[in-house]
This record gives C-alpha cells, structure tokens and sequence, in this order.
C-alpha cells in the first residue's frame, strides 16, 4: 500500500521497559504513519499502556531510542512529547473538576504565555469541536460533564496542542454505543488529516472497524501484525497463543427470591433522586442484567442496595427480611457483595498491597484477625488463594495493587468479593477493561457462581455481554426500570430503544 | 524499621565525629560569657548587655563569647552548661526568667558564677542579681511627656504585666503628674519583650484613641517609630533610641551596665564576688536618660535635671503616699514612701491609668 | 546505564546519607567562611554540644522526648490522613491538665505520678478532640481548627501563670509555682526523665497498633482512601474521634514531660515550637513509629547544636540557616534514595529475566 511509500511520522526501536519484579516492554519495534489508524492489541498486562506512556513521555524507557522524522529524541516528559506532536488521552482522565472546558484546554499549555484570552480560545476550542463532531460546551465546568463528555474535552486538549501522533488508551471502555461511533467519526477524520491515531481496546469488533492496522503484543513483544480484515477469532488467539472457549450459554430454573426491591427512591450525588421508584426481584441462581446508557441510576441503584447510600423511601429485603437499615458491614456479612465500577478508587486500596487488598472485607473478623490483633499469615494465604484461583498475575504479594494491570486489579476484586460465595452479587461493569480471555473467564465465573446458587445484578453497557450471561435484562433509564424481559424473548433492538427511552408500544 | 537501622548508623557515625574531635579548652583568665534573651540588633536591652560585653573585652581583656535569643525556658540551662564546659567561669544571664536555672546550674559547679537579672527569687552563694531603678527614669521621662502634650493624651506601650515594668508605668504616670495632673494616661500591655509588629501596632492604637505621645517599656523603637511616622512624639526605652527616629524622640531611658559588670569581673580577678540582689539606678548611671530633643524647652529641661538630682541625693521620694488603686482603694497612706520591697511588689496600677493591670489583685 | 554497581545496599545509603551531611555542611561552611567565622571551629562546637559528650548526649534525649511523643502523635494522626497541626496546642493542655494537679492536690507520689499522666494525656486528648468534633459533625477542616487551638491553649497558659498559679514570689513573671517533689517525674540517667520510657512505650504501642491490629488496618486504609474505607464499611468518624484523641493524648504526655521531668513548674514558653517541629519528624520518618524516634534524637542535636554553634561566635541567624541546611538537605536525600533504591530494584529484576540485549 502507500504506507512504504510515506516515511514514519515515529519510530520505537528496541524499547525496554521495566517495573520492580516486571518486563513491561521487553524490546519493542514499532513505526507508526502518518493517516493511519494503528490498533495496539494485547492481552492485560501485555505492556500497551507502558509503551504508549513512553511514546507520550511519561515514563523512560530503560533502552531503546525513539525516533522522529528519523532524529533521535529524548522525551522527558509530557510536555517534551506534545511539543514533538505527541497527545494521550489517558483510561484516567486528567481534568481539573472545578474548572471549565476550555480552561482546562489551555491548562498547561505553553500559549498564551502570560493572560489567558479566555474568550478567543473559547472560540478556538469551539471551532475544533465543530470541526471533528466532538461537541462540548466551552464554557462547562468538568464535573458537569459525562464520562464521555470528559473524554471529548481530552481529545480536544490534544488536538488544540496540535498533536499529530493521538494515543487514545481503551477510549471506548467507557462510552454508550452512540458515543463509540461519534468518536470513530472524530478519529477518521483526524486520520484523514494525515495524523495517526493509536488506538488500543480489547473490543475486537470496534478494532476491527476502525483500524488499518494491527499490531499485537504479547509479554511485553510485538508477536504479530495483522489487517483489520482478519477473523476475531485469528486476533484472540494471536493475543493470547492459544484459542478461548466461548463461554457455554446456560438453562437453569430460577429459584426463589433472595433480594427484592420496592417503589425504591435514591438521591444522586447533585440532589435530585437518581433512581426513581425502582421495584425489581432477583432470585436465587439467576443473572439479572441492567442494560443503560451510563448515569442512568445504575450506580445509585447498586450502592444503595449496597448499603453505601441511603434510599429516599421505598424498601429493601433480603432474604425476606428488610436490609434498609442495615449498614455495609452487615450486609457483607449476610452475603451481599458488591463490585464496584471505580476498581482503584473504591473497591481496591491502589497504595495498598496484594495482600493488604484481598482482606479488605473481612480484615477485622476470624480468621484474618480474632481478637484484635490482625493475622498476616492468615491475609497471605487468602490472597494466595484469590491469586491462585483467579489468575492475579502480579510479580510477588507485596506489590501495590496500583502498579497491576487494569485485568489483574479486576481478577483481584473480582476474586475477593466472589471467593465466599455470597447470596447475591451486585457487579458494575465487571469486565471493562479486562481483554478477551479474561473477559471470557469472568463470564464463565459469573455462570458459575449463579449456578452455584449466587443470584448476580449485573450492570453492563455491553448488550453482548448482557445477552450472554443474563437470564432476564433489565433496562434502566432515567432512573426508572423501563421493562424487564427474559433474555430470550428480547432482541438486541428492543433493548436498544429502551436504552434510549423510547418505550416500545 | 530499615530506616531505623540507617539513623542509628547516622547518629553513630555523628557522636564519632563529634568526640574525635575533641573539646577545645582553653586555661588562663576568666572567660566571661552572655546569655541573651533577644538578638543583639541595634537597639534594645539586649543591645545595651552586648555594649557592656564589649566595654569587658576592651578594658580587662577578657574573652567573651555569648549566646542570643535563649528562652527563659530550661533552654537557658542547657546553654550554661555549655559554656561551663567550655571553660567559661563567669556567666551573665541578662534576662529575669533565666533565674531558676541559674540557680540550678550554679549549684551543681560552684566555681562559677552567674549574674541573672534580679528581682532576685533565689540566690546561691555563687549567684548574684543586678538590677536598676528603673522608675527613677521613668518618672523623669513623664516629666518631659507630661510638658510636652498638646493633647493632653499619653500612650504608654508595656512589656509584661511583671512588677518592675508596672512599677515603671507608675511612676511615669506619676511624672506627668508632678506637671500636668489633668493628663490621661492610657496603657497597653502587649505581654512580650521583644515583637517590633506588635509594639507598633500597639503603639498605633494608643496614638488612634488620642495620645499626642507614647512612653514604652519595650525592646525595640517601633512604637517610636509608630509616633513618628503618625507626627507624633515618643519617649525612648532600654537604650539610646535617637537616631531611630530622631524627630520624635523627645528622650528617654538608658540601660548601662558597662561599670557594674566590669566591677563585678574585677572583683572576681581578685577572687571578691558578693553574692546580692543588686539596685543600680540614677545615682550609679545602671540607669540614665537619653539626649533632649531640641523641641523639649529649656526650662523642662532644667526641671528635669533639678528633679534628677533630687533623686540622686534622696531628697525626693517617687513614691510617697497617699497613693491609690484604679479601684480607689488606698494602698499607701498619706505621708507613707514605698520601700523597695514593696515597690516590687507592685501589682497595681495607680488611679487615673486608663488600662487594666493583667495582675491586678 | 552502569546500573548493577557491585556496591552493597548498606554502602550507598551511608553515601549518600553521608553526602547530604557532607553538602550540608560545606555550603555551611562557605556561608561561615564568608561571614568571617571560621568554619571547623563552629562545627567541632556544634558536634561536641549535640552529641560529644555524656552530658551532650544526656541534654539531646532530654529535648527528644517531646519531639518523640508529638512526631508519634503527628505520625498516627497522618497515617490516617488527618491533617492534625495542633500537637503543640495539644502538648500545651496535657501540661495544664498535668499542672492543675500538681499545684492543687498533695498526693502521695506514687498517686501522683500515674495521676500527672493520665491526666496529661488526658488533656491532649480533650484538646485534639474539639477539632476532631468539629471536623466530623460541623465539617471543620481540622488545619484550621487545630492550627487556631494552638494559640488558644497559649494564651491559657498566660491566664494561669498570671493568674492563679502565679509563683507568689517571682514578681508577676509568667510563671506558675512550681510543683511539690512528689510531682517531678523520676529520672533514669542524670537528668533524662522517665518520659523516655513513655515516648519507647508509645512508639512500641503504635507500631503494633498500626501493624498488627486489625483497627490499625482501618487507620491505615481511611488514609490511604476513603471511598475504600466507606465500602468495607469502617466507621470513619468514629476513627476520626478516636485517632485525634489518641494523637492529642501522645502529644500531651509531651507537654506533662516538660512541666514535670523539666521545668518542674508550668510557664510561657514551655515548648519552644516542638509541636510544629514534630511535624518535620513525622514527615522525615515517614510516619513510622520508630523512626520517628531516632529523628526525634536527630533534630534535637541539631537544634541543641544550633545554640552551641553560637559560642562559636556564629549569629543565632546563621546558627538556624544551617539547620534549616541540613533539614533540607536530608529530605533531599531521602527522595535520591528513594530512587536509588528503585533503580536497584529494576536492576535486579531485569538480571533475573535476562531482558534487553
Ligand atoms: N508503575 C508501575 N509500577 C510497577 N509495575 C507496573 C507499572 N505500570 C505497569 N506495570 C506492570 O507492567 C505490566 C504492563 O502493564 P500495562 O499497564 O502496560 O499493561 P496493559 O497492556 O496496558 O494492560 P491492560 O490491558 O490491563 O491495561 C503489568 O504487569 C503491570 O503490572
Ligand atoms: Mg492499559
């Protein structure tokens, strides 16, 4: 194709990169072109993230150079990168919450030097979001926005720096399909301007309609490249050397009712109620999946019956007796987990270690502590056993979970909360994020937790994973349970119009 | 607990160091150290020891070394000892609340000899205090102030509510009075020795309610400096506070302890030391007036000076009753002089101040 | 990158330890110079006067005390993430709680002794647990209301020694009586008081409290992350109450050292700051409990050193430049280090997986 005839905008030679007890990077080739879409696959912890990190300046690498234009360049820090025409939108975003869209555009940035000229900047950052259809309001303020919306304002902050290489880090994770497509829209056409993209997801379709081309890594290697027209089936098994089971579709009666829900009203973090009158019936050895556009409730439905937010009215019973009243702890301790959507922030301590984590439930009651006294021996067997049972790959049981790939953290939440088998499990997007395998193991393990008789409420913006595990599918909008169907007797369409409130007739 | 390890290796390798090195001692005259409770600076009663140290270097040729800004907190005791082990055989600890140390240091070495800032609370036989009159100045100086308002107003900065400092307002306010008995007199305590923000900002409110000019039994010239900058007139403390602000300052009261430190040094040559609770005051110079400025006339100054000599002789007495409390009550009948023990013990200010005494009883 | 040095661990931390001290006192050394001292001269002084001698050492421990109990105190209240900055408002109160009843009650010693410190510590604890109220019912930032505690807790002192405990016989100067025998506390070695013992205890204490107890885990988890701490369902004002409490109490057992191992009597100035020093220590220990003892040991030498360093003939101005020096230079260290030690760790980690070429 063209591509040889064009000379790389950058290229990565022999990069290296090591973390205490991990080869993150372990000598990776990599050029990239101008007006491509380069797709970054790889299994969690391949080193994705590690190496466009570099690319972006953020870390250094141990060895290996990296080249623009063909001169060998130094980055030394983000701003190095930006000035070189390098942009990452990170999976955390950087925004200043208090402030407003443009003024976080221009946060940073090296013009205007002295006085923000707010208001022609505004007018910049205006056109550049008419002009890739990623549309947000100047003059918003950050903790205004979406998650999305968020996202759109990264992009923009790139591209205002004028960026030629845009590395978006799992961009789609946390979008609405709706969204997905208005940022693929952004990035052909960013592409056509002859920039590159650099896009990394474990979304094997959304890659394969997006990208030119495929670059896979395995262990920290480039192990293979590959054209968009290849079978997903050909790009799992190129990411992880062997083939993945499909998880096998399951037919189990429902059994009796674990955890009930009546006329259920839960203020959101703003004031108003987020969750409006939401009455549902969850039965024991049955996935109920909550499909929605995000910021629909679904958080504020989980927590409050979480325990961790108190309902405005309504009532709430588990196992036929009510639980409204009850606190967190109490609730843990009758069977109800819950894996929340913020792995780091909340259901994990990221300074704290392996071990530290996988106790955070039961840390103060026998066989972790008896008495007062806290049992470390008995902490490292249990995370022992968690990282054993769920695959938690990390170098030894003292590393601090922030420093695990996003696909561990989650195996290590996920282990923790699931491993006493609890009556009902509450689970937020458990596998954004995860690759394909793990993707899969989670789904094999939430069957097979329900089939042990755990009833599971399982919120997800992946139709495709709530029709894979979902005995029934619930759809949240607006606060509001807008329909229920068997998994069965629903279609993908169906619960697409109800995601986005038009109720069918 | 690795770091741990790490600072005691650190601290090993420091006390190494630090004993290798060895103490350095030298044997021969006295070594005559100072203790002062402030920075020497330019001004001040710490200024006023630091002149008196050098007078002993350059008349008896003495070596001296001193220490500033030591809290009267058992801080004081650490650094006698310090100097002790350095050889040092005379100690002057130039601040009142060094005295309890003082004493306690002095017990353990005999051979040396403190000289603390009396009143004296406790003595030893190797412990003396020195002290002035002070209020023999102070009265002077309310003379000048008393002649010299306009608006019948004077402001008067204090240190801590302590007797020696509310037997000086006393009789400052009695000075005024000897000329001008219509004048107010209006006190502000600011309860520290040396904070030149606070005196000036002390200094400001007294010249806001009125005072034409501000007395002060402080350790810098900021309220001096206040009423100069506001046009108006200032009495001077501790040292020679003229060239500060030499338009207002109309005079004021001289710390010297020049000869009494070189008296008691000498004597300790010869092998004397008089263990004592020591007044200086006018009649000694431990206590003195500042220059004039031109503004105050020369009959004020004449009356100043008459009233000087008086004092000196013992022909007139400050305190002489009947005097008054801010209550009314009579605390010194009529045809009655104070004692220096009971001036003292002052812890009440005259009737007519304006101003509360924190240790009124 | 010459990056395996076949230097030993123990080596470059007593380099570069060493080099930061070296640094320190060479740019001392220039400003000394340059002020016309003569440098070796005021350093040997500042040795000898820390730590040269048995009476050196003896007045270091003596000023460490506090620093321990307070850096403990500071130490417990940021592990949690409680921003306590009143240790020295809170060693103000244990000596006034310890001081009322020295100079009001006649008790026999051995009533006394254990009366002065429960009570001392009580104090402290009274006094972080005002903030610790406001922060959690009214949503007080504890900066605040600590820092302001501070300077109300001094200005009690004032009213108490001028006041009612005033010494009868000192002339009105800020000072309280001082107290009857039996509530000095005993000493162990020349002066140093049993307080020492107190601060070993507490830091013993501490260590195990945070690294052994399950309430320990909780402290520790609400610092590093609250939402975490909210999802396992801690209870986290109750912590905040208690944790405060606890901080206060260690800091007042400083000030109950003070009035009766030191002073023997309650005054102005009896700590000259070591409450705000105690948050330099617990910073520089990394708010572990027993490093927080040895730098307590640290600072106290050089502070002791800074008065010494006088007789040297160098200015108090000077005297506390080149402490503020040496602090900066150790913390300087401490982050170099840091990232020795990371580079090692890598180092080793790419050897045992023959990566790269
Ligand atoms: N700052 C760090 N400190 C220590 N280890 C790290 C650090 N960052 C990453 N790692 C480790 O390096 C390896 C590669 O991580 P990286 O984040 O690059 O993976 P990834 O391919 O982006 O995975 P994912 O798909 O889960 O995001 C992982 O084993 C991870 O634990
Ligand atoms: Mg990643």
């Amino acid at each position: 194709m063209s591509r040889t005839v064009s000379d790389p905008l950058v290229r990565l030679q022999g990069i290296v990169k090591t973390f205490p007890g991990v080869v993150a990077n372990a000598g990776i080739d990599l050029a990239i072109f101008p007006g491509e879409v380069l797709a970054l696959l790889g299994e969690n912890g391949a080193g994705k993230s590690t190496l466009m990190s570099i690319l972006a300046g953020l870390y250094r690498p141990d060895e290996g150079t990296i080249l623009f234009g063909g001169e060998r360049v130094e980055l030394r820090s983000p701003r190095d990168a930006i000035h070189r025409g390098v942009g990452m939108v990170h999976q955390h975003f950087r925004l200043v919450d208090s402030l407003t869209v443009a003024e976080n555009i221009l946060l940073g940035w090296r013009e205007p030097r002295f006085l923000l000229d707010l208001r022609s900047s505004a007018a910049h950052v205006r056109r550049l979001a008419d002009q890739y259809g990623l549309e947000v309001d100047p003059a918003a303020r950050i903790w205004q926005l979406s998650v999305g919306e968020r996202q759109r304002v990264e992009i923009l902050k790139m591209l205002y720096r004028n960026a030629r290489v845009l590395i978006l880090d799992e961009p789609t994770a946390i979008l609405t399909p709706q969204e997905v497509e208005q940022l693929f829209r952004a990035v052909r056409r960013i592409r056509n301007e002859e920039r590159a993209v650099l896009f990394i997801s474990h979304k094997l379709d959304e890659v394969r309609a997006i990208a030119d081309r495929i670059v896979v890594l395995r262990a920290g290697r480039v192990v293979g490249q590959s054209s968009p027209q290849a079978s997903p089936r050909d790009l799992a098994q190129m990411m992880v050397g062997h083939d993945i089971p499909v998880a096998p579709k399951r037919h189990l009666p429902p059994g009796a009712p674990v955890l009930e829900a009546r006329g259920l009203d839960v203020h959101g973090d703003r004031g108003p109620l987020a969750v409006r009158g939401v009455s549902l019936q969850l039965r024991r050895g049955e996935i109920l999946g909550i499909a929605g556009v995000a910021g629909n409730g679904q958080r504020e439905l989980l927590e409050a019956i979480a325990g961790l937010r108190f309902p405005a009215g309504g009532s709430l019973s588990f196992n036929a007796t009510d639980i409204a009243s009850l606190t967190v702890r109490d609730r843990w301790v009758r069977g109800l987990a819950y894996i929340p959507e913020d792995r780091l922030g909340q259901g994990l301590v990221g300074a704290f270690t392996v071990t530290e984590n996988a106790v955070l439930r039961d840390y103060d009651r026998p066989p972790i502590s008896r008495g007062a006294i806290f049992n470390w021996t008995a902490a490292r067997e249990k995370a022992e056993t968690i990282v054993n049972a769920f695959h938690v790959h990390s170098a030894s049981l003292q590393v601090s979970v922030r420093h695990l790939s996003g696909g561990n953290q989650q195996r290590l939440l996920f282990g923790r909360e699931v491993l006493t088998a609890p009556v009902v499990l509450l689970a937020m997007h458990p596998t954004r994020g995860l690759d394909v395998e793990a993707t899969t193991t989670v789904h094999r393990l939430l069957i097979d937790l329900s089939a042990a008789g755990t009833a599971i409420l399982l919120v997800s913006e992946s139709l495709d994973e709530l029709l894979a595990v979902s005995d029934r599918i619930a759809v949240m909008h607006r606060g509001r349970i807008v329909g229920v169907h068997p998994t069965t007797e629903v279609s993908r369409a169906e619960i697409g119009l109800l995601m986005t409130g038009s109720a069918p007739s | 607990m690795r770091t741990a390890l790490r600072l005691t290796v650190a601290i090993v390798v420091l006390v190494l160091v630090g004993t290798l090195a060895g103490p350095g001692t030298a044997q021969g005259k006295h070594k005559v150290a100072f203790i002062y409770v402030g920075p020497v600076g330019d001004a001040g009663w710490t200024y006023q020891h630091d002149q008196a140290r050098q007078y002993l270097e350059q008349t008896l040729g003495v070596e001296t070394k001193f220490v500033e800004s030591v809290p009267e907190t058992a801080e004081v005791a650490r650094v006698e000892e310090q100097f002790i082990r350095q050889g040092f055989t005379v100690i002057f600890a130039t601040a009142f609340g060094y005295q309890n140390f003082n004493v306690q240091v002095a017990k353990k070495h005999p051979d040396v000899h403190i000289i603390g800032i009396g009143p004296a609370i406790g003595l030893a036989p190797n412990v003396k205090t020195i002290y002035g009159r002070i209020w023999e100045g102070r009265y002077l100086t309310g003379i000048v102030a008393g002649k010299m308002t306009k608006a019948n107003t004077i402001g008067f900065v204090a240190a801590h509510p302590i007797t020696t400092v509310v037997a000086g307002v006393n009789a400052f306010a009695l000075g005024v009075w000897s000329v001008n008995p219509n004048a107010k007199i209006k006190v502000v305590w600011t309860r520290t020795w040396y904070d030149p923000p606070k005196e000036k900002s002390a200094a400001k409110a007294l010249l806001d309610a009125g005072a034409d000019i501000v007395g002060q039994h402080q350790d810098t010239p900021s309220a001096l400096q206040a009423a100069a900058e506001a046009n108006k007139l200032g009495i001077g403390s501790e040292s020679n506070m003229q060239r500060f602000a030499p338009s207002a300052y109309l005079t004021g009261t001289i710390w010297d302890w020049r000869q009494i430190d070189a008296g008691i040094v000498q004597g300790l040559m010869s092998g004397l030391f008089k263990s004592e609770d020591y007044y200086g005051g006018l009649v000694d110079k431990v206590v003195s007036l500042g220059p004039f400025n031109p503004q105050v006339p020369p009959d004020v100054q004449a009356l100043v000076d008459q009233r000087q000599k008086a004092i000196v002789a013992g022909t007139f007495q400050i305190f002489k009753g009947p005097l008054r409390d801010q209550s009314g009550k009579v605390r010194v009948a009529a045809g009655k002089t104070m004692t220096l023990a009971e001036i003292l013990g002052f812890n009440w200010l005259l009737q007519g101040i304006e101003g509360q005494s924190p240790t009124a009883k | 990158m010459a990056g395996a040095a076949p230097f030993p661990e123990w080596l470059e931390v007593v380099a570069i330890r060493g080099g930061a001290g070296m640094a320190a006192l060479a740019v001392g050394a220039i400003f000394l110079a340059a002020t016309g001292h003569d440098p070796w001269r005021a350093y040997r002084e500042m040795m000898i006067g820390a730590l040269g001698s048995p009476f050196a050492i003896e007045q270091t421990i003596i000023k460490a005390i506090p620093l321990m109990l307070t850096g403990l105190g500071v130490a417990l209240a940021f592990t949690m993430g409680l921003w306590n900055i009143g240790a020295e408002g809170q060693l103000v109160a244990g000596a006034l709680a310890a001081s009322w009843l020295a100079l009001t009650a006649s008790l026999p010693t051995l009533v006394m002794l254990p009366g002065l410190i429960l009570l001392g510590a009580a104090g402290g604890a009274a006094w972080a647990f005002i903030p610790a109220v406001l922060k959690t019912f009214v949503g007080v930032n504890e900066i605040i209301s600590t820092l302001m505690l501070n300077y109300i807790a001094l200005l009690w002192v004032d009213y108490m020694v001028f006041g009612s405990w005033a010494d009868p016989t000192a002339f009105s100067f800020p000072y309280s009586r001082p107290f009857p025998p039996q509530a000095h506390f005993p000493v162990l070695l020349g002066d140093i008081h049993i307080g020492l013992v107190l601060a070993l205890i507490a830091a013993l204490l501490l260590a195990g409290l945070l690294q052994r107890t399950h309430w320990g885990y909780e402290i520790r988890t609400i610092g590093a992350s609250l939402p975490a701490a909210r999802y396992a369902g801690m209870r986290v004002r109750r912590n905040v109450l208690l944790v405060m409490a606890a901080s206060g109490a260690l800091a007042g057992l400083a000030g109950v050292g003070e009035v009766s191992g030191v002073i023997h009597r309650i005054q102005q100035g009896i700590s000259p700051g070591y409450g705000f020093t105690a948050i330099i220590v617990a910073w520089v220990a990394r708010l572990n409990p027993w490093a927080v003892i040895l730098v307590a040991v640290l600072f106290a030498a050089l502070l002791n050193g800074g008065f010494v360093i006088q007789t040297a003939g160098v200015p108090a101005a000077i005297a506390y430049m080149i402490q503020a020096l040496v602090l900066f230079l150790v913390l300087a260290s401490e982050h170099l280090l840091r990232r020795v030690r990371r580079r090692r760790a890598l180092s080793q980690t790419r050897a045992a997986l023959q990566v790269g070429r």
